[in-house]
């Protein structure tokens, strides 16, 4: 006997196909809090195997996890969030999560009192979002989600977690968002301090790529801070400042307003390919170094449309064509070409 | 008794009886019901009715039933019955016919092989007996021969089971399942890490041509605005245009129209006599009219006269007329004249 109480914090686990059961069914059996908190720590271990969480979704045991959210024990109430959390890193789990009525309860947790429960909660939510269904079924979180955020009173992770949500939710459909004043919002958390925060824009990217969006955007004068944030050390936040301004000069407001704010010499910076660039050994900088200057030369061919743009641009031709003739890789060169089209269009 | 018997009806519909093993009970023949319930199912080691012992050479103890007087008799009857049935049928019996006088019926073998049948049978007594048991003596401690070479073997402590060897396979598979299980996980998360990594490429590669989409879907919408109103522009110069030259046309058409109103005018006005000589007006309004008046006056009061005139010569004629007609009454009529 001594032998399985090995690890304390851990329930003893059945053998074989009868752990999982028997685990829910001495859950079932409503014992103290303690116990119910190892057999709920032994289940997270289990679930990461995809057999079990098979063996989970179709036992029909989700049921009891609804009980579950109704304990009066915060840790408990903790523990199933995470277990949710581990079951939704799988696909099967994902669906049966969704097709199950789960979803409600889970979202009156949000209000709950303990922190970390609630932390657990937005996890759960923003791992469901990596399902397109997923994020569909959540659409009618967004209100309430948006609000927690503008409460302001969450630690800084859970905020994070919240943007990851929205921004997922948003590329689905950023009506719900941009109904709720989305844009002000997010612009208001621009200048938050933190880069995780503002690693988080890709929301504002996806608000942005709805027509409303972008004369929210205008309209609000978010464009100078973004301006602003293209100055950032953290690269992220780079390129999606870069990729918010790029869906914005689609429109005529934008460009004005971009051209107003002279964007036209940051965005040529980064296009010439910088000697660090090519030292790069890291591949994920890489990449995002590409992402960069990609939006670049797109923000600067929708630029190039309007005639201040394109006399601007004319003087820096042969930037770009630098660009061009040195560039390996494909995607680089035929945006530089079609920016380069562009502006050398005449009627 | 039927208590502990079952007998009920099977899934299948075949009927099934069932009853716990009982003896069975000592009744008349033609019974009254028993008055006391018996001990039936006592242990059967203890029921005085079960045989103990040996049966072979049992004198059959007849049962203990009370003797019936009834059934006693019965049975001597029976018994009667049976001894004369049977002398009965040793009368009826026929043996074999009595001997002559001086000859004696024998018996006597007829098969193949004979066989000497007698009463006596040969039998021949032998006794034996066992001498008393004497004590066994001890068994001589049984010493074989030597044969052969004297070999000896020690196992050492070390070489029955040597730890480090036998663990090695142990050791092999479990860190070899460990590390493979690690090394798939990493393997795992790798290409998790890489699969999210194309995806995030593959995203961005999007929202850039997302992007070129919106642009050009601006771009065309420009056109298409700047293309209507070009149009609306070219349609309002062209109405413009119409209107100007049907302008014109009018204006031609009326001028040519008009050519010839002012002479038309003027000679319908003079045909109209609105440009007159004012004497030659004034003389033709006031003095012709007039002096036709006057005219007509004098003509007329000519006119009267003769009138008159004819009247009075109608009138004289009709007088002479009337004078003509009297004279042929009057003849001496005057002529009046």
């Amino acid at each position: 006997m001594a032998a399985s109480l090995i690890d304390p914090s851990r329930a003893p686990v059945a053998f074989g196909r009868r752990a999982v059961p028997q685990l829910f069914e001495e859950l079932q059996q409503r014992p103290e809090a303690a116990r119910r908190q190892r057999a709920l720590n032994s289940l997270c271990d289990l679930m990461h195997d995809p057999e079990r969480v098979y063996q989970t979704v179709t036992g029909g045991f989700l049921e009891q996890v609804k009980v579950l959210f109704q304990d009066e024990d915060a840790d408990v109430r903790t523990k199933t969030c995470d277990l949710l959390h581990v079951l939704t890193s799988h696909s099967v789990g994902r669906q049966a999560l969704l097709s199950s009525s789960l979803l409600p309860p889970l979202s009156q947790l949000l209000d709950d009192p303990s922190s970390s429960c609630r932390r657990s909660v937005h996890r759960v939510l923003k791992r469901l979002t990596l399902l397109p269904a997923g994020a569909d079924a959540l659409l009618t979180l967004v209100p309430k989600l948006m609000l927690k955020l503008r409460q302001e009173k969450e630690e800084e992770e859970v905020q994070a977690l919240i943007l990851s949500t929205l921004s997922s939710c948003s590329y689905q459909d950023p009506r719900p968002a941009l109904a709720n004043d989305g844009v002000s919002l997010l612009g208001h958390i621009l200048s938050h301090r933190s880069t995780n925060i503002r690693r988080r824009r890709p929301s504002l990217m996806a608000l942005s790529v709805c027509r409303d969006g972008k004369e929210q955007v205008c309209e609000q004068n978010l464009l100078p801070v973004l301006v602003g944030l293209l100055q950032d050390e953290d690269l992220e936040v780079q390129v999606n400042a870069v990729g918010v301004i790029m869906f914005t000069v689609t429109i005529t407001t934008g460009k004005q307003q971009c051209l107003d704010l002279d964007v036209l010499p940051v965005l040529l910076d980064f296009v010439p390919k910088k000697k660090e660039e090519e030292e790069e050994q890291d591949e994920e900088r890489r990449r995002r170094r590409k992402a960069l200057v990609l939006y670049s030369l797109r923000a600067l061919a929708a630029l190039a449309e309007a005639p201040g743009g394109r006399h601007l641009l004319l003087e820096q031709l042969p930037v770009l064509e630098a660009r061009t003739e040195s560039e390996e890789d494909q995607d680089i060169r035929r945006s530089a070409q079609s920016a380069i089209h562009v502006i050398t269009w005449t009627p | 008794m039927a208590f502990d018997s079952h007998s009920q009806r099977d899934a299948n519909g075949s009927y099934t009886f069932s009853s716990r093993p009982r003896p069975v009970e000592n009744r008349s023949k033609y019974r009254e019901p028993p008055s006391e319930q018996m001990q039936n199912y006592g242990n059967i080691m203890y029921d005085r009715r079960v045989v103990r012992g040996n049966t072979y050479a049992q004198h059959i103890i007849p049962t203990m039933v009370p003797p019936d007087p009834a059934e006693t008799q019965r049975q001597q009857e029976i018994r009667r019955r049976a001894i004369a049935r049977k002398r009965a049928r040793e009368q009826f019996r026929s043996g074999t016919p009595e001997a002559l006088q001086g000859r004696k019926h024998i018996d006597v073998q007829t098969e193949l092989y004979l066989e000497e049948l007698s009463d006596v049978i040969v039998a021949a007594d032998i006794e034996c007996q066992t001498d008393a048991f004497l004590d066994k003596p001890a068994t001589p401690l049984f010493i074989p021969a030597k044969s052969g070479k004297d070999v000896e073997t020690q196992i050492e402590e070390g070489e029955l089971f040597d730890f480090d060897v036998e663990v090695q396979p142990l050791l092999e598979v479990l860190v070899g399942k460990t590390i493979e299980q690690s090394l798939e996980e990493v393997m795992e998360e790798e290409e998790l890490a890489s699969l999210r990594a194309q995806q995030r490429a593959f995203r961005e590669l999007r929202k850039k041509e997302l992007a070129e989409v919106h642009q050009l879907q601006e771009q065309e919408r420009r056109r298409t605005e700047e293309k209507g109103h070009r149009i609306a522009q070219q349609k309002e110069v062209l109405k413009k245009e119409r209107e100007v030259a049907e302008k014109i046309a009018a204006r031609a058409y009326t001028q040519q129209y008009l050519a010839d109103l002012l002479p038309t005018v003027f000679t319908s006005l003079r045909n109209h006599g609105y440009f007159y000589d004012p004497v030659e007006k004034d003389i033709e309004t006031n003095f012709l009219p007039w002096l036709v008046v006057e005219v007509n006056n004098s003509l007329e009061r000519r006119y009267t006269a003769r009138e008159m005139l004819d009247t009075i010569i109608h009138d004289v004629a009709q007088k002479r007329l009337e004078g003509f007609k009297e004279p042929e009454t009057q003849p001496a009529k005057p002529e009046t004249q």
